[in-house]
């Protein structure tokens, strides 16, 4: 049995004591790979805000270890006009683990260097932030992250707007990271077909609903009509699922 | 040659002023332009004037204030017009950049709607001021408002050093810091740093600099100056090192050069400076589309 690192008791969520969702309980162990699913504005970012401590909640609980973590924004909130490079933007996740006046040390250099070795731009390297696609972006990105070395990895929408062998790439390093690092992923997204081949359990969220367990237990065409107001189809083809919406309500 | 020694001879606080005014707004506007938020630069102007403005209402008595609470006797005319001026036009703007910090990301107001309000109530404020102050010396508005660098004295020269000497210090203790919020402040919340924090004492120094520049050399230099050299440095720079040292550079080199050519045919020194700046800023443009294509 995994360690338990994150635990909420009836959690409510929102902003200025206005509820979005409310009676989360859930654990997070080590080593677990979670999709976080829900429909536009259901809540998702503010129980991410949440988890991270950037929001408080409004009721009930939240107990965690001293946990480290590595988060990865979606890759459209930083659209930097000056020139860093691949290593500039890694060493950034670096600044957090020195001590003020400090400049970056051997081992920081040395972190940056494998955290990019891991998601596989290791050349890129020298070359400007901004001249890179969407898919290199998201994996300095998520090499930032890794640099820290994380607790547990977040990552909100990492595959929004790309094209489709960037995005199946993207989730398979996602999946690799988690199989081979034993990182405990935290993966946040509207595509619940991706969701649900790679993840091991989800949380679906939204307001006044949440549901949280394995993927076979949560992703039925019952929870899914509650969750979306929609009529899915949820199979299975060799292995993977297939979920289709049938009819919009 | 002649003109030079003139210049020299006449005007040495006035150019290296410049030189210095030029050096703490190139260095802040390369952060104000990489924010998109140039907008920030034009309202703290007219802030900084409605600061200076303020003043002249005497409302509060600051000197006074100082004097009793320090138990120091001083004359009015060594700081009358000199203190309160820039005093009020820093408490107005760092007031205004505490406001401005804390709208990051609100949902019912953008933060160029928040910056636009500013800019015209500054404005119109300062009108109003203006026109109700018993002792309203318009002569000495409107050359802040021209932006005449020739005011330049040895007061405003040391001021203006030591307001280069904390930007610089803050900017280079702090890099780690600074360099990770503006440049993603929303994860450098969920890796540990105090991005409020942060992006309030970046928008402080930010203020302070931009408020007393105005006050010593004008919104015009001011706000063009923050703009145009920052911009050059990042369509030339290469790294953020180069667009620092070069946005540095021609903020420090077109004034004093802008000073030559004002004397020389009898323009007012603070447009002359921009429109030197805003050729150096066509020249490099059309070099960087002659070199894409």
């Amino acid at each position: 049995m995994e360690k338990e690192i994150i635990k909420f008791t009836d959690v409510s969520i929102g902003y200025n004591r206005k509820t979005i969702a409310q009676n989360i309980s859930l654990s997070i162990y080590q080593n677990d790979f979670i999709g976080l699913v829900g429909p536009n504005g259901a809540g998702k970012t503010t129980f991410l805000k949440t988890l991270l401590g950037s929001i408080k909640p409004l009721s009930g609980s939240i107990l965690k270890d001293d946990l480290r973590f590595g988060y990865v924004p979606q890759r459209d909130v930083v659209q930097p006009l000056l020139p860093y490079t691949v290593f500039d933007v890694v060493m950034m996740g670096r600044y957090s683990l020195m001590p003020t006046f400090s400049s970056p040390k051997e081992i920081d250099i040395d972190k940056v260097l494998s955290s990019l070795e891991k998601v596989g731009i290791y050349d890129l390297k020298n070359l400007q932030y901004n001249s890179l696609s969407g898919g290199q972006r998201q994996r300095t990105l998520i090499a930032r992250a890794l640099a820290i070395e994380p607790d547990i990895l977040i990552l909100d929408e990492p595959t929004n707007g790309m094209d489709t062998p960037s995005h199946y790439g993207l989730l398979e390093l996602i999946s690799e990271l988690h199989e081979n690092q034993n990182l405990t992923i935290l993966l946040v997204s509207h595509l619940l077909t991706d969701v649900a081949n790679y993840v091991k359990k989800i949380i679906l969220i939204e307001k006044n609903f949440f549901q949280f367990g394995g993927i076979d237990e949560i992703l039925s065409e019952e929870n899914l009509m509650k969750a979306y107001s929609s009529t899915f189809s949820v199979t299975k083809l060799n292995d993977e699922f297939v979920i289709r919406l049938k009819q919009r309500n | 040659m002649e003109i030079i020694q003139q210049l020299i001879e006449i005007f040495p606080y006035a150019i290296l002023g410049s030189i210095l005014a030029g050096i703490i707004c190139g260095f802040l506007g390369v952060f104000v332009v990489s924010q998109r938020v140039v907008f920030l630069g034009a309202s703290l102007t007219q802030v900084a004037i409605a600061g200076v403005a303020f003043s002249f209402l005497h409302l509060i008595n600051i000197e006074a204030m100082i004097s009793s609470l320090f138990n120091i006797v001083i004359t009015e005319d060594s700081f009358l017009h000199h203190f309160e001026p820039a005093f009020f036009s820093l408490l107005f703007s760092l007031l205004v950049v505490i406001v401005f910090s804390q709208t990051h990301r609100q949902k019912f107001l953008t933060q160029d709607g928040l910056l636009g309000i500013i800019f015209v109530v500054a404005i119109a404020a300062r009108i109003m001021i203006i026109q109700k102050s018993p002792v309203a010396e318009l002569s000495e508005i409107e050359s802040i408002m021209k932006g005449d660098i020739l005011f330049i004295g040895s007061r405003e020269f040391y001021s203006l050093l030591a307001i280069t000497f904390f930007i610089i210090t803050f900017f280079t203790l702090f890099q780690k810091q600074l360099k990770f919020v503006v440049f993603d402040p929303e994860s450098s919340s969920a890796y540990g740093i105090n991005s409020k924090l942060w992006l309030l004492l970046f928008y402080l120094v930010v203020g302070t600099g931009i408020s007393l520049t105005t006050r010593y050399v004008g919104d015009v230099f001011t706000f063009a100056y923050l703009i145009i050299p920052s911009s050059i440095g990042i369509m030339l720079g290469k790294n953020v090192l180069k667009v620092f040292l070069i946005a540095v550079l021609i903020g420090a080199s077109l004034p004093p050069l802008a000073l030559f050519l004002a004397f020389k045919y009898d323009f007012s020194s603070g447009p002359m400076t921009v429109v030197l700046a805003f050729a150096a800023f066509l020249t490099v443009l059309f070099y960087k589309k002659i070199k894409e294509n």
